[in-house]
């Protein structure tokens, strides 16, 4: 803990106000309860803390990569009966838990892989019928879990085996979980994988073309998730004593765990921890003062408040302040430009076209019955653009989903140049993205939930695996993009023309060596289009091959070295621009034999 | 062979039970494209409501129906109206699943704080008497719930198809913006079809109570098969949700015979979970648009 907290410590000089409240908030929970002594008071706190923590370990997993797990007492019921059959064998607690917790991250693994093609609520309703699952299981094998009639913990006192008569032991330990579980929170989230993670949530897609190994970066989130659940399982575990398989496997309890999550702020750092002081209090001294006479009361007033939030405050309390904390940036003095800079000036001199670096062959793909790619071979060199026009439905970006990995052709092959000089058959987004092929998509794909600086790290990372490198690469990246000034606005507020350039400002900070743009110019108006012939060209200098899908032809005539026209999923011509829409064929694709018969 | 016939014979009725509860729920799925994770607190509103009507007026539990069931389509409309229209636009889904987890939760510990801990006994009026079909033998009140189940399907698929409402609501679940553009008010079909898959469950409850205790926690009982149901028979596909539960209780009642009693919850979520991930239009859904694959 104190490894992680050393780097932040020079910017403790100079705390923001949110920092300062949580470092209070963190504070409070640890003294008042000390202060005042009670025996119910200590309760409440630690019953504060192992939500808190429950809370953030699920957000992590439901917030960050917004895959909604009504299931997470799976997790912290493994780590529960680990602690408590090992603890009955004679090993203590402080071993069990990790041996919970690694239980725990490879269930979490094997049932959260077949379970990542299922979207919102399915994903949901998959997670609880697994709950139910471990739930029936549980009570079925009784030799191991004592069955319905639960187990109780033989009772060894002391630290060796995290239990206690007295209270201020279980909320040391409490505490440190939950701190724990907020470090990591913290971590993950200001790192690349939590960059990944959010990329993911928002837009699969784009973030497998910006070489994002989204199942990797989701299965590690789940791992992390379920093992800090696991953990937190067994410590509750031996504070209660007496485990049962209706406890430890409820819905109740796992819809409770996202709750907290979702009324302090979904997928903030510390909105799970705020959810928690804020109701666990209430429904804690609502059963203790009212007791039994108010059966289900502390449950109708979390149900009641459940649907007040997402009704009124649907981003949680944190969400209405602010939806991402990110300290760094916001201690930076941002340097902001006045206007948007267009491109870098142009190098004098542009390098010659090279050898090839991409070569795509015989390509075939069916939908059904059309024949949407029939034979098509082409190659790109390097330093060169290539346009590909063509009449909507000719089947262009189809070509593009697959040379860039994704869709799978029926035949043909399509290979890139690899740096050491051979060539290679990628076949997934991820293979392209590590052979420097990056891409662009005709319907602009925006992270729309985070800033613009964010969605360009979130490629920048793919070159920097540091944050402080990825954000200067992105900045710099801006500022060419002429994206400068909307650093810290958030992508989904872009005009049409920001996001386009925004897609390209992602693929760039890839640093491609081939890159694919698809329409970047289609819908954006003329001094736009000025200027990104003019970042492309400058692009070009740097070295880089373009292929461009573009309906904007005069783009195509003055970028393009070569030409090629599809249409009906085939090739009927190649060659330079000029000579291209000359092409009586070409002419007879776009506008029909009707005119071109009437030409002669 | 007879002990077979026999577990076959409670398959179908506990199917005929599943199917009642579940031909809602696929029927909101269907056209508002949002899982009522609330539905078997609907169902166990209904019951209650049906336990209170026999009880304190002493009428018959079927004739109960003729408030329940609108009881409980108004409940479902001010649901779609106040609780998730509202929440139609929201970017991600889970504001709309926790909106509807949490009217649950809030369901259930009213139930609590209204009924307690205890269970609520309809009166059976008859309805558990035994009646023998050839070799097997099943509760008159079993044989009703099928038949009702079976009528259900029917009526709604005539309702859907051949009446211009329907038309409007099959128009409005397969797109939205479209079907208003030709002057259908989407927002009141919504709230209407949340209203009629409601009273179904309404009608559900009623046949249900004399036969099974009511009590706060029923609606989760019931609703998790309910999804098992839904998912199998192809979301939003009545007659596939009648088959799925067909299905279900066959499974469940064999599981339930030849693995063991307390396991057969383990495989039929099983069933769920495999369906689930290898055929998520469930195994007669193709009339539904996959909008939750990406």
């Amino acid at each position: 803990m104190p490894v992680t907290f050393s780097p932040t410590l020079p910017a403790i000089r100079r705390l923001t106000p949110a920092a300062m409240g949580l470092v209070a908030l963190l504070a409070g929970l640890f003294i008042t309860p000390v202060l005042i002594g009670d025996e119910f008071v200590y309760h409440v706190f630690i019953t504060i803390c192992l939500f808190a923590g429950l809370s953030t370990a699920w957000n992590i997993v439901g917030g960050y990569a917004g895959q909604l797990s009504l299931g997470h007492a799976i997790f912290y019921g493994i780590g529960g009966y680990a602690g408590v059959i090992l603890m009955n064998m004679g090993i203590s607690p402080w071993f069990g838990m990790f041996v919970g917790a690694a239980i725990a991250a490879v269930v979490a693994i094997v049932i959260s892989y077949p379970c990542f093609r299922l979207h919102g609520p399915f994903f949901a309703l998959a997670t609880i019928a697994f709950l139910e699952v471990f739930r029936v299981l549980a009570l079925h094998f009784r030799d191991l879990t004592g069955g319905a009639m639960g187990m109780m913990i033989q009772l060894k006192l002391g630290w060796e085996w995290m239990v206690f008569r007295e209270r201020l032991p279980a909320l040391i330990i409490a505490f440190g979980m939950m701190l724990v579980c907020l470090i990591v929170a913290q971590v993950i989230r200001s790192h690349r994988l939590g960059f990944y993670l959010v990329a993911t949530r928002e837009r699969e897609s784009a973030a497998r073309a910006a070489g994002v190994q989204t199942v990797k970066v989701r299965l590690t989130a789940v791992a992390v998730s379920a093992a800090l659940a696991a953990m937190l399982g067994t410590f509750h575990a031996m504070y209660l004593t007496f485990i049962e398989p209706a406890a430890m496997f409820s819905l109740p309890f796992s819809i409770q765990i996202a709750m907290f999550a979702l009324i302090g702020g979904i997928g903030t750092v510390y909105g799970p921890l705020l959810g928690a002081v804020l109701l666990v209090p209430l429904t804690e001294f609502a059963r203790g003062m009212l007791g039994a006479e108010a059966l289900g009361l502390h449950g109708f007033v979390y149900g009641v408040v459940l649907v007040m939030a997402v009704l009124f405050f649907p981003n949680g309390l944190m969400g209405a302040l602010q939806r991402f904390p990110a300290p760094k940036a916001s201690q930076d003095p941002k340097v902001v430009q006045a206007a948007p800079v267009a491109a870098a000036p142009r190098a004098a001199e542009r390098p010659p076209i090279g050898q090839e670096v991409m070569r795509v062959e015989n390509l075939q793909k069916h939908f059904g019955g059309l024949h949407v790619t029939n034979d098509v071979s082409f190659s790109l060199r390097e330093g060169e653009i290539l346009g590909l026009i063509g009449p909507n439905g000719a089947g262009k970006t189809t070509v593009f989903n697959m040379i860039s990995g994704f869709l799978q052709a029926d035949s043909g092959s399509v290979s890139v140049l690899d740096r050491e000089g051979r060539f290679q058959a990628p076949t997934s987004p991820s293979d392209f993205a590590a052979l420097g092929v990056g891409r662009t998509f005709q319907i602009v794909q925006p992270f729309a939930a985070m800033t613009v600086e964010e969605n360009i790290m979130v490629g920048a990372f793919y070159r920097h695996h540091d944050v402080h490198d990825a954000r200067e690469a992105a900045r710099e990246t801006a500022h060419r993009m002429g994206l400068g000034p909307w650093l810290d606005a958030e992508a989904r507020g872009l005009t049409i023309g920001g996001l386009k350039r925004l897609e390209v400002a992602r693929v760039m900070a890839m640093e491609p060596r081939i890159l694919l743009l698809d329409e970047v110019m289609a819908g954006i108006n003329q001094t736009d289009v000025r200027r990104a012939i003019d970042l492309m060209l400058s692009i070009r200098d740097t070295g880089v091959s373009i292929i461009a899908i573009e309906h904007v032809m005069q783009a195509v005539m003055s970028l393009s070295d070569r030409v090629i026209v599809l249409n009906s999923g085939e090739i009927i011509a190649e060659g330079k621009p000029q000579d291209v829409v000359r092409d009586p064929h070409v002419i007879e694709a776009y506008l029909g034999k009707d005119f071109v018969h009437a030409q002669h | 062979m007879e002990t077979f016939l026999q577990v076959v014979a409670n398959g179908l009725m506990l199917g005929g039970l599943f199917a009642i509860i579940s031909i809602g729920l696929t029927l909101i799925f269907g056209i508002i494209k949002v899982v009522n994770f609330a539905h078997g607190e609907f169902l166990m509103a209904g019951m209650f409501l049906t336990y209170l009507i026999t009880t304190k007026l002493g009428l018959h539990p079927y004739a109960s129906v003729v408030v329940v069931a609108p009881a409980l389509f108004v409940l479902g409309a001010l649901t779609q109206r106040l609780l998730i229209q509202p929440l139609l636009s929201a970017r991600d889904d889970h504001v709309q699943i926790f909106a509807t987890v949490g009217l649950s939760t809030a369901m259930i510990n009213l139930a609590l704080l209204l009924y307690g801990a205890d269970i609520a006994n309809t009166p059976t009026s008859g309805l558990r008497t035994p009646v023998d079909i050839g070799p097997v033998r099943v509760l008159e009140g079993q044989i009703y719930i099928f038949l009702c189940a079976a009528l259900l399907v029917v009526g709604l698929e005539l309702f859907l198809h051949r009446t211009q409402t329907g038309r409007a609501i099959r128009a409005v679940a397969q797109n939205r913006a479209a079907a208003q553009l030709m002057g259908i008010n989407a927002n009141w079909i919504y709230v209407l079809s949340f209203g009629i898959g409601a009273a179904c469950v309404g009608l559900a409850s009623s046949l249900i109570a004399p036969l099974y205790p009511t009590s706060s926690t029923i609606g989760t009982y019931f609703v998790l098969t309910a999804f098992v149901v839904v998912v199998l028979g192809g979301l939003g596909s009545i007659p596939g949700a009648f088959v799925g539960a067909m299905l279900i209780g066959l499974i469940d009642a064999l599981a339930g015979f030849y693995i063991g009693s307390d396991l057969r919850e383990a495989v039929v979520f099983g069933v769920f979970l495999i369906i689930l991930i290898l055929r998520p239009s469930g195994l007669f859904g193709t009339r539904v648009k996959l909008s939750h694959i990406s």
